[in-house]
């Protein structure tokens, strides 16, 4: 109970960041820790049953970790990963125009 | 087995083709339209056998695809517009990059249409997000970067709201299938619902849409319009369909849709924007009932597309007020009319069949919103409609304006739109053709009655960046309080 409460704490914290925080790097980052809970939500779930690596050895007596959420989830880090790598390219576009990237300055320039 | 490997052969030849480009980009076209008529090809034959096909791949955690009529119908709008696209872009100087993104971006839809569980739509939807980014930035303008920045960041936001949903549903099922939802927690359908509402672009959190469908290039805006967001509607459509506890809160949204899409756009003056706002209300449209949303979706598809490439790409000006002064010419004011005519669902287009369809499968308390939403949806497009039209000197001018690949892309969608009257023919009945005709006279007559006089700017603040984010929250709130007063816990 204790870690799920940490875990949506850490999802919260990360989307009140992407409202609140006036930097575009500063909300990407916001972002990422968003991500970063949602990741430890999965591998929490994983770890329902037990905690040890899902390798079959022979002894079929040990409390394994579901490798399905684990599975799953290395395929969002990546994605999320490369979400991240784009949008920070992007940024660094803007960036040229507008050096101190706040969100506000850069969407009143850009919107018709 | 041999459909399997038919199946699985259609959603990954897309990919192969589109990265296949960058090793031969000289044949960058033609292997942009041979993949999209394959899929044509693939969506007539799921049509015409109307057979259902479901696998699943490495037991019940694994993949889950399933193929019937209504993702033959996605598919096939999906394809379409695809084709459309291409041959639009088919004589102007577009990359190679171009014609690889559009072709990752229909493969990505297309396998959003495909699968049946949680993850693999979670994938297909964050690659259809990636190539819609690019596509939306090919320009490289600072306002091209920042419209596809923000429209990265809300779709993103939104799928990682999804995301925690999606592992709620596999804690109670130990599988990521969609009719998991049923034994799912109020909060996991309310997680899982708000980022397919965010990146189907329905109701209040759509409104990220306007800007990003209107500030994109024309053949960029009218595939997102005409397929893209159907990626986030029909996972909608098919959990309504398998839950029956969920069919409400689906036609609620899609009756809220109709209704402000409907409203914003009326009193919108740019002509692209106009149309992105009316994407809102006829996705809506195909929310209202689940059971039909195949046949709306492919007319809508077709129209929106047709309607986005005219005021793009023919129009002397988006703007209205501009429009209304000077004139266009007469034959690229027909293919606006005939799209125009097709979704307020004038009979002899397939809007009309799409729309009594529709409105056959209403429960009573949505009939009559649903009619105003008709007669709003008239309003909307008599705009298009009643644009001066005549020939003149300055015509010609105009004409070297138009984009090259117009007529065809064009002439395509509108034989598209007639031609899809074949699928449900049996909507010619006499009450059926009075009613609609009534209603778009109505419609017409409120749109004098009201653009004479009214003179009304609405606010964007809730289109703004932080706003979007911030609605997520609370739209999370008004989903799970209603399933959970649904579930009767």
């Amino acid at each position: 109970m204790f870690l799920e409460a940490c875990v949506l704490a850490t999802t919260l914290c990360g989307f009140f960041g992407i409202v609140l925080k006036k930097n575009l790097v500063m909300k990407i980052v916001a972002m990422d820790v968003m991500s970063t809970g949602v990741i430890a939500y999965y591998v929490l779930i994983a770890s329902r049953d037990g905690l040890f690596t899902p390798i079959l050895d022979g002894d079929q007596t040990v409390a394994y970790a579901d490798p399905v959420p684990q599975a799953v989830i290395l395929t969002a880090i990546v994605i999320g990963f490369s979400i991240q790598a784009l949008m920070l390219v992007a940024v660094m576009k803007l960036s040229r125009d507008n050096p101190t990237l706040e969100s506000h300055e850069i969407e009143k320039n850009n919107t018709p | 087995m041999n459909n399997l490997i038919f199946t699985i052969g259609w959603i990954v030849l897309p990919f192969c083709l589109g990265f296949g480009i960058y090793l031969i980009p000289k044949l960058h076209k033609f292997f942009a339209l041979f993949g999209a008529i394959v899929s044509v090809g693939y969506a007539l034959q799921l049509l015409v056998s109307k057979k259902t096909f479901v696998f699943e791949l490495l037991d019940n955690f694994g993949v889950t695809l399933i193929l019937d009529e209504l993702s033959g119908y996605f598919i096939l709008t999906n394809a379409l517009v695809a084709v459309a696209v291409i041959l639009y872009c088919w004589r102007t100087e577009k990359t190679a990059f171009f014609y690889a993104q559009t072709l990752i971006l229909h493969g990505s839809v297309n396998a959003a249409f495909a699968c049946a569980d949680f993850i693999s739509l979670y994938v297909a939807l964050e690659v259809s997000g990636i190539a819609a980014f690019l596509l939306v930035a090919y320009p490289r303008t600072d306002r091209s970067i920042w419209v596809a920045l923000r429209y990265l960041f809300v779709s993103n936001v939104a799928m990682l709201f999804y995301l925690i949903g999606a592992v709620l549903v596999y804690k109670s099922n130990h599988s990521f299938h969609f009719d998991g939802l049923v034994n799912a927690p109020p909060e996991a359908v309310a997680l899982i619902f708000l980022g397919l509402l965010v990146k189907g672009g329905v109701f209040v959190s759509g409104l990220w849409l306007p800007l990003t469908h209107s500030e994109a290039e024309t053949p960029v805006s009218a595939m997102l319009s005409g397929a893209v967001v159907k990626a986030g509607v029909y996972p909608l459509v098919r959990c309504a369909l398998m839950v029956e506890a969920l069919d409400p809160v689906v036609r609620v949204f899609g009756v809220g849709a109709a209704l402000i899409g409907a409203f914003y756009a009326f009193f919108e003056r740019d002509t692209k924007r106009m149309l992105a706002l009316s994407t809102i209300s006829q996705l809506g449209w195909i929310l209202a009932a689940p059971q039909v949303a195949g046949l709306y979706a492919l007319t809508h598809g077709l129209g929106k597309s047709a309607l986005f490439l005219t005021a793009g790409g023919a129009f002397p000006s988006r703007n209205f007020q501009e429009l209304q002064q000077r004139s266009i010419d007469p034959r690229i004011w027909m293919v606006a009319l005939v799209a125009s005519l097709s979704i307020s669902g004038f009979p002899l287009l397939s809007g009309f069949a799409a729309k009594a369809l529709t409105t056959d499968r209403l429960l009573p308390w949505q009939d009559i919103i649903m009619n105003v939403g008709a007669v709003g949806t008239a309003m909307v497009y008599a705009k298009f409609i009643f644009l001066p039209h005549r020939q003149q000197e300055q015509a010609s001018e105009d004409r070297k304006n138009v984009a090259p690949g117009f007529s065809m892309a064009a002439i395509f969608l509108l034989v598209g739109l007639i031609a899809a009257n074949g699928f449900y023919i049996q909507a010619y009945t006499v009450g059926k053709i009075g009613k609609a005709i009534a209603t778009i006279v109505l419609g017409w007559l409120a749109y004098f009655a009201i653009t004479q006089r009214v003179e009304f700017k609405l606010p964007r603040a809730l289109e703004q960046f932080e706003h979007l984010i911030g609605v997520m929250s609370l739209m999370l709130i008004v989903l799970f309080w209603m399933v959970w007063a649904r579930s009767g816990i």
